[in-house]
């Protein structure tokens, strides 16, 4: 690969570095381009950073990782997509496979939004692909607890009551600590990219715990791949939740950093969705007889309970 | 720096909370003989007795304030512990059940599916029967007792014969309930 080949690549990785299908890495992205005085033309900024980029001299061993992160998850989400697609799980599980459409079709058109369109453009088309993503899997979630319901009714009052609740004081949580993110940039834009960003994971995470306690709590099970499905949301909204604050602490330096742990967050989780996708789904395993003989007269005494009552 | 350092506190407890708690999920089962053999005996009768409020009326007339105070608390604190057992055997049961309800016979999994229904509301009712229990032995005066709980072991355990009687017709339910 020649140098120049290796800054255009770099110019657009960058630009596209952390697009994940719901991705806060405009961020960087944007400070990258803030700090290196860019003017508003979209191809004299990637010039631009490409000449910042060729500055830094990043290795190929980086500029290799940050590709496969951000295009390799989304090639094994196509493989989930065409699994549901062939085993026909679109119709259990309807929503969850509209989530992963929408985060393919997100990818695509964020990349070629990126490299047609002006900055601004792009920057909300990934508002609303991160909006309508972070609904999607609200949806998600609430389709994973609708299945913990459907067979068991006495589940359906308490359990969506306890959503509810749960859901409304993690909403408070959000709004109050999005405060904290109002000036976190001058774009308007790059705040709401970050509010929306926190208050998403908290509220995932939250609900994520809770079914998985409500759960555990009860002794029920999901099925195995309803259980894979949360699994994988769980472990990227939480590293989704980490990484911005995260993004806080540490400042413009470890922007591209963070996105690469939340690049590799998507990626665990989109492999966790693959290897459950492939596992036999599998009922409880249960040995023996059950509930076992009993004596007669315990048999019976039960039994006039029942007619007296 | 406070912010941040709290948020990647939360997101990194939440990372280890949900890989302990989704570990092991969709792998439940086991060895139902054994799970029967751990269902504890209730006496849903003494149960109804220790938060019966006439009996509760009774000692406080018969008693003086002290002694009613402390004979109240070790009543409640045997009320927590039948409804803690009674809790115990509904998860069993649920499991019993959830084991029943892939019985290829549609009688054993109906009846079966109605044993987990009760078995999960007697187990929510226990949540929140604890800290009334509790509470009524802070505060006496209160009516706070948990009937709906003796109700429900009534009815699941009537469901269980049922299910034992669907499954295995010679045989009946599990000694302890």
């Amino acid at each position: 690969m020649g140098a120049s080949e290796a800054a255009r690549i770099s110019a657009s990785g960058a630009r596209f570095l952390c697009c994940r299908g719901f991705e806060q890495r405009s961020m960087n992205l944007l400070r990258a381009f803030q700090t290196s005085g860019l003017g508003s033309c979209p191809q004299s900024q990637i010039k631009s950073f490409a000449g910042s980029m060729r500055g830094t001299n990043i290795p190929i061993g980086m500029l290799f990782l940050r590709y496969y992160l951000w295009i390799a998850p989304h090639l094994f989400l196509g493989m989930v997509v065409a699994g549901f697609l062939r085993r026909g799980l679109q119709k259990q599980l309807p929503i969850f496979s509209t989530y992963m459409v929408f985060a393919l079709v997100n990818f695509f058109t964020l990349f070629g939004v990126s490299l047609v369109m002006p900055l601004n453009s792009y920057r909300w088309v990934l508002l609303w692909g991160m909006a309508v993503s972070s609904l999607l899997q609200f949806a998600v979630i609430y389709e994973l607890a609708s299945e913990l319901i459907l067979s068991r009714s006495s589940l359906a009052v308490p359990l969506r009551n306890l959503l509810r609740g749960v859901s409304a004081v993690l909403l408070l949580v959000a709004a109050g600590f999005s405060g904290a993110f109002s000036s976190i940039s001058v774009q308007r834009v790059v705040n709401v990219l970050q509010v929306v960003d926190f208050a998403s994971s908290v509220v995932r995470c939250g609900l994520l715990i809770i079914l998985f306690v409500f759960t555990r709590a009860l002794q029920i099970s999901w099925r195995s791949r309803s259980a894979g499905i949360a699994l994988g949301f769980g472990i990227l909204a939480s590293i989704e939740l980490a990484g911005v604050g995260l993004r806080g602490a540490f400042g413009k330096s470890g922007y591209i950093t963070v996105d690469l742990v939340q690049m590799a967050g998507f990626h665990v989780c989109v492999l966790i969705w693959l290897v459950y996708l492939f596992l036999p789904e599998r009922n409880p395993a249960f040995t023996g007889r059950g509930l076992p003989e009993s004596e007669l007269a315990l048999w019976d005494q039960e039994l006039q309970r029942m007619v007296q009552r | 720096m406070i912010l941040p350092a709290v948020i990647i506190v939360a997101g990194l407890v939440a990372l280890v909370l949900i890989l302990g708690l989704g570990n092991g999920h969709g792998r439940s089962g086991g060895n139902l003989d054994e799970l029967a053999a751990l269902l504890r005996p209730i006496d849903v009768e003494a149960f109804r007795n220790l938060i019966d409020e006439r009996e509760q009326e009774y000692l406080r007339a018969r008693l003086p304030l002290k002694e009613f105070r402390s004979i109240h608390r070790e009543r409640m604190l045997a009320a927590v512990e039948y409804v803690r057992c009674a809790a115990q055997n509904a998860a069993i049961l649920t499991q019993l059940g959830e084991a029943a309800r892939q019985n290829s016979d549609p009688a054993v999994s109906v009846a079966a599916e109605k044993l987990v229904n009760n078995a999960l509301r007697l187990r929510l009712y226990a949540f929140q029967a604890v800290p009334r229990l509790y509470l009524s032995m802070l505060l006496p005066d209160t009516s706070l007792a948990p009937h709906f709980i003796a109700e429900a072991y009534d009815t699941m355990s009537r469901q269980v014969v049922m299910l034992g009687c669907l499954r295995h017709p010679p045989q009946g339910m599990p000694a302890a309930l």
